[in-house]
């Protein structure tokens, strides 16, 4: 079996390298095909760590009337943490809301000083687990004992959690279509590989050599020629993320605009799994044709 | 070595190749099979190769029913028989050398029976100057060596030419068929699908005409016309 083994190790490099043109157009189609899915990858994360910076901003603020007494505080405060939907809940005391305003504005002491420390409500704030459930959470609350006013970004929450579901919606579709455009390009890129040594096919079958025979250099070369795409189009996503992503990071502050290394390499890894499955399966579909009798 | 007992081959439609074909060719024989193109013997070659199935009859090669190979051992059959061709087939970017080791290659002959086995074949048929060379690089008669020479580097019993001198001209043809011939004193059966009136006539071996699928004439020491004898 050692010498079998040589064989195809020979023939795989042998027939890369004799076919150079052909197996550069394999691996910068396969390439392509994985770079798009790669950025429609990498672009999802991002657009994922946007929209979930978003989601985790939607607070309920309750505000409490001055004349709430400590009991009824604390009865509130437990009736929020004993909702389901809640996730968690933080109390802010007039100092620490005056505190916190003062810490917003300590540009412009004008504004601070005109404000009496005492004008500022106590709150409860809420984080929940699913932000939708704002307007059911707030409508509970509203006109319970010591509660002034219920705040939760009302319509234009709404609106932001409607934008970031067409959004993640959108990243599916396109991580669906990326990736049947990938399987398509690399089929048939292979398909025009073994076209062209269809010839060698036939007299491999004439001295009978088995199909398995025939088959292993094809898919030997189906996966090489997929993991240099993979690395190809993972060096370019790197390049973009470094180059790219991380440069705007420094410019735009507000929101998470690039991903970790961590996740182009896990990006990577996707690429050349799909990479090698497309390119083995692409190879047997196609060689199928040209193995019968 | 070779035996068809009531062979039919009808194709898709209702396109008649081969009627009620029963020959038996003996081991070592050398067999010439005659006939216009469309009489049926490219289709005899193939079912021989199992690259068809009979649509009625058996068919043994080597003692052995291949109606009833299962398909994984089609490859088995093949390499108890070498095939020549009009064209040749050898691949343009493999020097002779290579085109004769790759039929070893491929079937799993361990390395030091490749290196010892290939340059005795070529030296047999004549090519040692050429070893290195493309096929490009070679005439239409030295192409056809290194071919026969493919096709006998794994010693199978059974060599099927189908026009081995279609694309030669008289006397590169006749080199062809003396090379033939010795491989077949040396053992081999020899089957050679020709309409070249000349390579026949000048062998004198038993020649099977075919003619709409039929076996019109099967004669010991013939020729290529009918009653030339």
């Amino acid at each position: 079996m050692a010498l079998r083994v040589n064989y195809f190790v020979d023939e795989t490099i042998s027939n890369l390298r004799r076919n150079v043109l052909l197996t550069l157009a394999a691996v910068s189609t396969v390439s392509i095909s994985l770079l798009l899915l790669g950025v429609v990858l990498v672009g999802g994360e991002v657009l994922k760590k946007m929209v979930s910076s978003w989601e985790d901003k939607v607070e309920l603020n309750v505000f409490l009337r001055d004349e709430a007494t400590p009991e009824q505080v604390e009865e509130l405060g437990s009736s929020i943490s004993g909702m389901p939907e809640v996730s968690q809940r933080f109390f802010e005391s007039k100092e620490q809301a005056f505190e916190e305003y003062r810490r917003m504005f300590k540009d412009s002491p004008a504004i601070v000083e005109n404000v009496d420390p005492n004008a500022l409500p106590a709150s409860y704030r809420i984080k929940l687990k699913d932000p939708n459930q704002a307007e059911a959470v707030a409508a509970r609350l509203q006109g319970q004992p010591g509660v002034d006013e219920v705040q939760f970004g009302g319509e234009a929450m709404k609106r932001l959690l409607k934008f970031t579901g067409v959004v993640k919606t959108i990243l599916y579709i396109g991580i669906f279509l990326t990736l049947a455009a990938a399987i398509l390009l690399i089929a048939n890129t292979i398909r025009l590989g073994i076209y062209a040594r269809r010839k060698e096919i036939g007299i491999m079958k004439l001295v009978g050599a088995t199909n398995w025979f025939i088959r292993v250099p094809f898919l030997f070369e189906g996966a090489v020629q997929a993991v240099l795409g993979a690395l190809l189009a993972s060096g370019f996503i790197f390049a973009g993320k470094v180059f790219g992503l991380d440069r705007m990071q420094e410019v735009i502050l507000f929101l998470p605009m690039t991903v970790g290394s961590g996740t182009v390499l896990r990006v990577f890894f996707i690429l050349l799994l799909v990479g090698i499955a497309i390119g083995v399966f692409g190879s047997t579909l196609a060689l199928r044709r040209f193995l019968e009798v | 070595m070779i035996r068809l007992e009531n062979v039919s081959k009808v194709y898709k439609g209702s396109v008649v190749a081969l009627r009620d074909i029963s020959t038996d060719i003996q081991k070592e024989e050398f067999v010439f099979l005659v006939g216009s193109s469309g009489s049926g013997k490219s289709t005899f070659i193939r079912l021989l190769l199992k690259e068809e199935q009979p649509s009625e009859g058996v068919i043994y090669v080597a003692g052995k029913d291949i109606n009833q190979l299962p398909r994984w051992r089609v490859p088995y059959l093949r390499r108890n028989i070498g095939c020549v061709f009009q064209d040749f087939k050898l691949l343009s970017n493999k020097t002779v050398r290579e085109n004769v080791a790759f039929a070893l290659e491929v079937i799993g002959r361990p390395k030091h029976i490749i290196n010892q086995r290939v340059p005795a074949i070529i030296d047999l048929v004549g090519l040692s100057e050429k070893l290195t060379n493309y096929p490009n690089e070679l005439s239409g008669g030295e192409q056809q060596r290194v071919c026969i020479a493919r096709a006998m580097v794994n010693r199978p019993p059974i060599l099927l030419a189908d026009e081995p001198t279609g694309n030669l001209d008289p006397s590169t043809s006749a080199d062809i068929m003396n090379l033939l011939e010795r491989l077949n004193e040396s053992g081999t059966t020899v089957v050679i699908a020709t309409h070249d009136h000349a390579v026949v006539d000048r062998s004198r071996k038993r020649v099977i005409e075919l003619d709409g699928g039929k076996i019109v004439r099967d004669q010991v020491r013939g020729v290529y016309g009918m009653g030339g004898a």
